[in-house]
């Protein structure tokens, strides 16, 4: 693969334009453009880690209105096994993640990591995933999608620093002699085989969208400062789920997760370009966002809340038949005694040249995916389809389910670990 | 009214030039090419993109009117997809106006093309069967390759209503490069309700994929196919009449119904003895025009006196000024015996078509309800009138009622007017939209 033309990009887009293109030689260059980032190490001690391996929030910076910021730089890297799982290859496998653990950090200035794994994975063993777990194969939910993720695991690598999730992912596979200084001990090769068509890749946070206009697909009216692509701030502490909320309370996976990652292709140039911005805040929030201009240019007069009242939740059905409903709106239908479902991890991406998010979201179980993105379609609501939410402007494209299990048994684990 | 934010990268627009000095505005993107075709044209330099003016309405009325040109565009073959039959049209990227919600100002936005190069894409769908176009926003997805490569992301189709096209998908797509295109349009199934003859069908989504070439030449062609009104006609009340489409727009373009090229807003040529489905010598394309209102059966609900604005319309238009109107658009509303098709049970079916005031074009996704009172007191209070597509009677709202009787009447009230794009000389009409009050005669 070519590695980008550093004279044509400022530093940041080079580095973050490294993440995408990976491999060792991307992370040689990335190196020398990071030499003077100094990196935090990470603990000896595997037990001052939690036990819950999407235990993120508490590792991560806050804004000031008290929403949790996210990593900037992401990889998902698709995994296959080589060989059916075995005590020697979990033992290595857990080997590998604690030297990652010793590292670096584990905060968005070193590197938070999760492990999940597929349906698929889970269907090589004799026993069957336990009742509290919800995981089933990957369907379309909504329209139609071109591809599954039927690979075994995904490694999910985030950090505010590229060159530590390129690092991470060379070093894990050969490709790099240490982490962060350390010299790698062992790696994942024997166990685990990346499938590249499947690698993913993204960054999210103030500013970084607007840094990609040079892709065809990026207008540039993306907003100066704005998170997403779409231009608007996500991710605000209400509208999210706590960590205890997507957890998994019993059974032998007590403490885990399960992850749904939808990626999407985004249709930029007609949501920035023709659309007007009351008419994206309409879309986005809700009509009465828009009316009583709440949001500001790009969220920011939000706060902590994406101010979704009561009233406005239950307003969806009428506001459909007003001609426009919100994305948010329509999404908040499905909390649970006021509380949302999802934990939203999603990020911007640039793979393939085109704009578009990786959806990654926990919760309890697949099913509750299932209903909130449902109820985000609206396909009951009166509303038009170009006026129904953001859904005539995003298309996507790929689906994958996974448990992420608790850190003991982030390892290979069998689908009935009592009996394993 | 709505300020036009106008980026750098929006084409070259003259503004309140006269019909006579309308000059093709030129813009860069294409190797040289000294023809002259487009006539005397000083600003199409060598490697200049020949695209044409959009002149300015000075003030337009609150209802339909006449905008400044036809368009002209090239009409590909119909193309086959499941129970869809789809024709594609491409044009030159053209201003167009979107509807968000209740139609006030800040629910309407124009649209200008971000770039001079590319197509203003469209394509009629409809049902070989029974030839009715299907005019609902049905989320249709266009998907652009050039040379097997796909281009950019994939887009939603805008639905849109014109004049001179009737009900079709479109948007302005821009194409950096001259070349073969490929565009593949998925169509979903259909989420509206549908009767009749159409009852049961279009449930599974279809593809349908067509190429075009863009190059100099059709910029070309689209461009000099371009007709003027005369200046003092441009926002005026009254609309293009439909285009006759044929296999190639040039030949057709203008000349309507082969008369002088008169444009017909007086009503004489629109009224009930034109077929608009007759455009025998074309290939048959169907424009997307309701039956008059004398061809829907049942008892015709009638305008209460002075509350609508068809009894202070006195310009003489076509048949729709004997309709109950609201902002600008007509309505047919019939009350269908137990007996029909479309009633449940013993009830009765309450049938309301709104459409365009002269070609008869159907409003689609607007949400209107139903009130009946009977002396002062409520008979139904909110019935919701179900947006809906039939073999014969087309687009329309409907519910079944249990009571209606002669002297009843009947509120229909417009949660939202239609929330479909427009080009040109209807953005200004089906807007604000006032309740209508009918009777059961
Ligand atoms: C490009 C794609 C998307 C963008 C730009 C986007 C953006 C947003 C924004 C701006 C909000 C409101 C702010 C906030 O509360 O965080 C929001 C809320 C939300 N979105 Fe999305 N979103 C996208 C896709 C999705 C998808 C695929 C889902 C899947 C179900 C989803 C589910 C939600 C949920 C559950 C909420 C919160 C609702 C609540 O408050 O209860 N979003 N999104």
């Amino acid at each position: 693969m070519t590695l980008p033309d550093r004279s044509a990009l400022s530093r940041r887009d080079y580095l973050r334009s490294l993440v995408a293109v990976g491999g060792a030689s991307a992370l040689a260059a990335c190196t020398s453009e990071g030499d003077d980032v100094e990196i935090p190490s990470g603990t000896d001690d595997p037990d001052s880690l939690p036990e819950r391996q999407h235990a993120w929030n508490d590792a991560l910076t806050r804004d000031d209105d008290g929403n949790v910021r996210p990593p900037e730089h992401h990889v998902l890297v698709a995994l296959s096994l080589v060989d059916d799982p075995t005590d020697e290859a979990r033992e290595r496998v857990e080997a590998a993640l604690q030297e990652l653990e010793r590292a670096y950090e584990w905060s968005n200035e070193g590197l938070l990591f999760t492990l999940g794994y597929t349906p698929a994975y889970f269907d090589r063993f004799d026993g069957s995933l336990p009742d509290e777990v919800d995981l089933p194969e990957p369907r379309a939910v909504i329209g139609h999608v071109d591809a599954f993720d039927e690979f075994d695991a995904l490694l999910h690598l985030a950090s505010d620093h590229s060159q530590v999730v390129l690092e991470a992912e060379e070093g894990l596979f050969g490709e790099a002699d240490e982490f962060n200084g350390q010299e790698i001990e062992t790696d994942l090769m024997d166990v685990f085989e990346r499938v590249d068509d499947h690698r993913r890749t993204g960054f999210v946070g103030p500013g970084l969208p607007a840094e990609h206009t040079d892709i065809s697909g990026v207008p540039d009216s993306v907003p100066e400062d704005a998170p997403f692509f779409m231009g608007f701030r996500s991710g605000f502490a209400e509208s999210q789920a706590t960590e205890d909320r997507v957890t998994i309370e019993d059974g032998p996976f007590a403490g885990a997760t399960t992850q749904h990652v939808e990626s999407m292709t985004i249709q930029l140039r007609t949501w920035l370009e023709q659309d007007s911005h009351y008419q994206r805040v309409a879309k986005m929030f809700s009509p009465e966002h828009a009316d009583e201009d709440l949001t500001g240019d790009i969220g920011e007069a939000l706060g902590g809340s994406s101010g979704l009242t009561d009233e406005r939740i239950e307003a969806t059905e009428s506001d459909a038949r007003g001609g426009v409903v919100g994305h948010a709106q329509k999404a908040a239908r499905a909390r649970e005694d006021g509380d949302p479902l999802l934990l939203r991890r999603d990020f911007n991406t640039v793979d393939g040249d085109t704009p578009g998010l990786h959806f990654l979201s926990l919760q309890a179980g697949i099913e509750e995916f299932v209903r909130v993105r449902e109820a985000m379609e609206g396909d009951d609501l009166d509303a038009p389809n170009a006026n129904n939410g953001i859904r005539s402007y995003i298309f996507p494209n790929q689906r994958g389910n996974y448990l992420v299990p608790p850190r003991s048994l982030r390892a290979l684990p069998a689908a009935a670990p009592d009996e394993a | 009214m709505h300020e036009r934010d106008i980026d750098r990268r929006t084409f070259v627009r003259s503004t309140g030039a006269t019909a006579g000095a309308l000059a093709l505005a030129g813009c860069a993107g294409f190797g040289a090419d000294d023809s002259d075709e487009n006539g005397a044209d000083d600003s199409t330099g060598d490697d200049e993109l020949p695209t044409p003016a959009f002149p300015e309405v000075e003030d337009p009325p609150d209802a339909v009117y006449l905008p400044t040109h036809r368009e002209s565009m090239r009409v590909l073959e119909p193309v086959e997809a499941g129970d869809y039959t789809l024709a594609p049209m491409l044009s030159y990227p053209h201003p167009f106006w979107l509807v968000t919600g209740s139609g006030g100002e800040d629910g309407v936005q124009r649209v200008d093309p971000e770039q001079s190069g590319g197509v203003h894409l469209m394509f009629v769908v409809w049902d070989e069967e029974t030839n009715v176009v299907l005019p609902v926003d049905t989320g249709a997805e266009i998907a652009v390759s050039l040379d097997g490569e796909r281009v950019g992301s994939p887009q939603s189709a805008w639905p849109m209503i014109s004049q001179e096209m009737g009900f079709h998908f479109g948007d302005n797509v821009p194409l950096e490069e001259e070349g073969t295109y490929a565009i593949e349009v998925e169509i979903p199934p259909l989420s509206v309700r549908t009767t009749g003859d159409l009852e049961g069908r279009f449930t599974e989504s279809a593809t349908a994929t067509f190429e075009f070439e863009y190059d100099r030449e059709f910029m070309l062609e689209v461009t000099d196919g371009v007709e003027y009104l005369d200046e003092a006609e441009w926002g005026e009340p009254g609309a293009l009449e439909p285009m006759a489409h044929g296999a190639h727009a040039d030949d057709e373009h203008g000349d309507g119904d082969g008369d002088d090229g008169d444009h017909d807003h007086d009503g004489d040529g629109h009224g009930d003895e034109h077929d608009h489905g007759d455009h025998d010598h074309h290939a048959a394309i169907p424009y997307s025009a309701l039956p008059p209102a004398e061809a829907y059966p049942g008892t015709h609900l009638e305008p209460v006196d002075d509350s609508n604005e068809s009894s202070s319309r006195d310009d003489g238009g076509p048949e729709a000024d004997d309709l109950p109107r609201s902002g600008d658009a007509a309505f047919v509303a019939t009350l269908l015996e137990s007996d029909s098709r479309l009633a449940d049970g013993e009830d009765y079916y309450v049938l309301v078509s709104p459409r365009t005031p002269y070609n008869r074009v159907p409003l689609a996704d607007m949400s209107l309800r139903a009130a009946v009172e009977r002396d002062g007191e409520t008979v139904t209070d909110d019935a919701t009138l179900e947006q809906t597509i039939d073999g014969e009677y087309d687009l329309h709202y409907g519910t079944s009622l249990a009571d209606v009787r002669s002297g009843d009447s009947v509120a229909i009230q417009i949660e939202s007017p239609p929330q479909v794009a427009r080009h040109q000389g209807y953005e200004t009409a089906f807007l604000e939209m006032p309740p209508i009050e009918l009777r059961v005669p």
